[in-house]
């Protein structure tokens, strides 16, 4: 049973690393969409809401976007990690 | 005088890290093996050099005496030796996930070899050799090489090395946006609402100061704005 164990511990442990570095994801690119709105001269002028709406569409694209799938990695990787430790140190 | 408490607690977690490492991770030692054999082990205070108790290495006779697998083995130098303990790791610490300490004593057995004929291997392990706790590192991996000067390059630490150092970069950079993005405007928020107020501003400047301050600061502001 230990490898039960194990395994629910270091899936709980991924989820919050998951959630984590969603929400660290999320915050950069909208610190990007903020930056690149800003420092577009012809974009001088505009209300608040332009703003705000060209962000959300940003975010809106964001979320269906590859960057956001590579987040699953964080689980697959140590799964794989842990798989070839296994092979290589009984099997190999 | 803080600032040399400050340093002095870094280098002591630094020197922690360092040896939890320098502990946990492979390494590889070439030698020759020159005896096998098993060893009912008295195991004490030192417990904590030992694989946990339900890996079925061997038979626990007692909860304090267990039947250990050794392996003898001798360097290029003829003179210094090292004596391996051979156990199963289990499903926790740390993380080997070896189960085969059977097969491996056999490979051990059958790469025996004497001083006028030496099979040199490289024997991958962790752990320290402490006599004065009788505490010995646990062989994982046994290859034979073709000679005592062999140029083993270590992929597997360098692998992990980077990857914690990947880690440990990605951590300082959340928690870098974290502060940008969550607690500095904030601070600033508190620095307004506190200028409107007209009073204790320097207190809550003060407040905010340093780590916790700012994670207090920062907590505040979730608070109802009187």
């Amino acid at each position: 049973m230990g490898w039960l164990r194990l395994a629910f511990l270091m899936y709980v442990a991924l989820t919050v690393i998951y959630f984590l570095t969603g929400i660290y994801s999320r915050s950069v690119r909208r610190e990007k969409l903020e930056k690149e709105w800003d420092a577009d001269p012809a974009r001088q002028g505009l209300s608040q809401q332009e703003r705000s709406a060209f962000i959300e569409a940003g975010m809106v694209h964001y979320d269906k976007g590859l960057k956001k799938r590579l987040l699953w990695l964080i689980y697959i990787i140590p799964t794989i990690g842990f798989l070839v430790t296994i092979y290589l140190v009984n099997w190999h | 005088m803080w600032t040399k408490i400050k340093w002095g607690i870094r280098i002591l977690l630094l020197l922690i890290v360092g040896l939890f490492l320098h502990y946990t991770m492979p390494q590889r030692d070439v030698v020759q093996i020159i005896n096998t054999y098993n060893k009912n082990t008295p195991i004490g205070a030192n417990w904590m050099f030992y694989s946990i108790e339900d890996t079925g290495t061997g038979v626990e006779t007692t909860s304090t005496i267990r039947d250990i697998r050794y392996i003898d083995a001798v360097f290029p130098d003829g003179k210094s030796v090292m004596v391996y303990r051979n156990e199963d790791t289990g499903w926790f610490w740390p993380p080997y996930f070896k189960w085969d300490s059977s097969t491996l004593q056999a490979e051990a057995t059958n790469l025996k070899s004497d001083k006028a004929n030496p099979q040199w291997v490289a024997v991958t392990h962790y752990g320290w050799r402490m006599p004065i706790f009788s505490i010995f590192p646990n062989a994982v991996k046994i290859t034979p090489v073709s000679g005592p000067d062999v140029t083993l390059i270590p992929w597997v630490n360098i692998v992990i090395l980077a990857f914690l150092a990947f880690v440990v970069l990605m951590i300082r950079r959340m928690w870098m946006q974290f502060r940008e993005r969550m607690v500095d405007p904030a601070l600033a928020d508190v620095g307004e609402t506190f200028d409107a107020a007209g009073e204790r501003v320097e207190a809550a400047r003060k407040e905010a100061r340093g780590f916790f301050g700012r994670i207090g600061a920062w907590l505040n502001t979730w608070k109802a704005k009187k």
